[in-house]
């Protein structure tokens, strides 16, 4: 109860925080993205329902943040990202028992792989809309830096988060999904 | 997977699909309806993030300082550091001053805005400004420094407002070369590795006769976001492609330090 109230909360102030960060130089102008390492966390951590709750919450927020309407024209649609955290988060509940038997470095693959697979979505999709495609070293370092540094820190999440009770006294932990 | 997490599942895709279908009308009030929700987070981590500049700034100088430590006096550093935090209010000042003037000279009704935020996405080029509509901004106006043009607005909510810069690929801006009859579209580049990455100057004729150093100004075409005579940079390279020509022109705005705006809400 208490990791889920401080995953929603902390995705949003994430997100916030997110803007006031300047890109990264030595990654080639790339960003630093945390909102996937954080949903990851969720991902693996909450039951089913409430994972469903986060990945709507983190995708509506993120499309908000980041939706880019020039005139009439918008590039990803709002509800994108929802779609993409709801079946993100559903691909990783299998993956729960593991992680509850502390095995950390699944949420740290997860978080890496989630960021590279939404990077990718998103420049494939602003492809298409602009009609045509290329990849270079600085396409390279904008998809691999930020998953490279979610897969780093995955591990600096994961430790805040067990630092926080998993419950509030009395109340019993969420199962995962099960078969 | 249980029969209830699939119905829980389907209805996760069923609301995605709902937002999917709304207007880019629509979309655009929900965004600006998020960045009125998130004004005090966003104003709030914008003072921290100048104050964090500020004490950066300290810091370089008191780094350059200690090299001078190895050459001057005792004495001399501490006139040094005098000087250097008189200069810094002087530049400020002068700054300011310009911007002033600027907007006093200008033919233009300008609003000044300061940059909120940059955007942390890896594909677009934007910023937040604080100034929105309560303040007369709308959507689709330039927005410029004394330099040159910045860009446009997008989203506008009451009191922040979305700025997509010039550095864009989206942001299309009819141009002409000065002293030629040069005219193409200016767009920034898709994936750029710096702040203040260099432009492009498309659908040139291909065998224009444009030397490096010319000037680059908005064309003002009837009916455009942007009128005619802002400048936006200089040439800095031609080359004549298949069927036209192409410029790589350098902003004249300095993307990589912009701090104040102007919002220019129409002539005076």
């Amino acid at each position: 109860m208490i990791r889920g109230i401080a995953l929603f909360a902390s995705i949003y102030l994430v997100l916030v925080a997110q803007e006031f960060i300047p890109p990264l130089p030595f990654l080639g102008g790339a960003h630093l993205i945390l909102v996937p390492v954080l949903f990851c966390y969720g991902a693996l951590w909450l039951s089913f329902p409430v994972m469903l709750g986060l990945a709507l919450f983190t995708g509506l927020l993120s499309d908000l943040a980041f939706l880019h309407v020039v005139g009439d024209r918008v590039e990803i649609g709002l509800g994108w990202s929802m779609l993409f955290y709801v079946l993100l988060g559903t691909a990783l509940q299998p993956l729960q028992p593991l992680f509850r038997e502390g095995r950390w470095e699944v949420h740290c693959l997860a978080a890496g792989a989630a960021t590279l697979s939404l990077l990718l979505l998103q420049y494939i999709m602003v492809c298409l809309r602009r009609g045509s495609f290329f990849f270079d070293w600085t396409v390279f370092w904008h998809l691999a830096g930020p998953s490279v540094l979610a897969l780093l820190l995955a591990p600096v999440v994961y430790l805040f988060f067990s630092l926080l009770p998993a419950s509030a006294p009395g109340r019993r932990r969420g199962g995962g999904l099960t078969r | 997977m249980k029969k209830l997490h699939l119905i829980l599942l389907g209805a996760a895709v069923l609301i995605a699909v709902v937002f999917l279908s709304f207007s880019s009308e629509r979309m655009r009030s929900w965004q600006s309806g998020y960045l009125r929700v998130s004004s005090p987070a966003l104003q709030a981590g914008s003072a921290i993030s100048g104050q964090v500049a500020k004490l950066q700034k300290g810091l370089k100088t008191l780094d350059q300082l200690e090299e001078e430590n190895a050459v001057l006096t005792a004495q001399n550093n501490e006139l040094r550091a005098a000087s250097q935090l008189s200069s810094d209010l002087a530049s400020e000042n002068q700054r300011l001053r310009s911007a002033l003037d600027y907007r006093e000279r200008s033919a233009f009704k300008l609003l000044p805005a300061q940059i909120m935020s940059r955007d942390a996405s890896s594909w677009w080029n934007t910023v937040k400004i604080n100034r929105g509509f309560a303040q007369g901004v709308d959507a689709a106006q330039p927005v410029l420094t004394a330099d040159g043009l910045v860009g446009r607005t997008t989203t506008v909510s009451k009191d922040i407002s979305i700025i997509l810069l010039l550095t864009d690929e989206n942001c299309q801006v009819a141009a002409r070369v000065e002293g030629t009859n040069e005219q193409g579209i200016l767009s920034g580049q898709r994936v750029t590795g710096n702040a203040s990455p260099e432009l492009v100057l498309n659908f040139l004729n291909r065998d224009a006769n444009l030397q490096p150093g010319m000037k680059v100004f908005t064309a003002g075409v009837s009916g455009a976001v942007f009128p005619a005579g802002i400048l936006l940079g200089v040439i800095k390279e031609f080359r004549a492609r298949e069927l036209d020509g192409q410029a790589i022109v350098e902003p004249a705005a300095d993307f990589a330090r912009l701090e104040d705006v102007f919002v220019v809400l129409g002539s005076k």
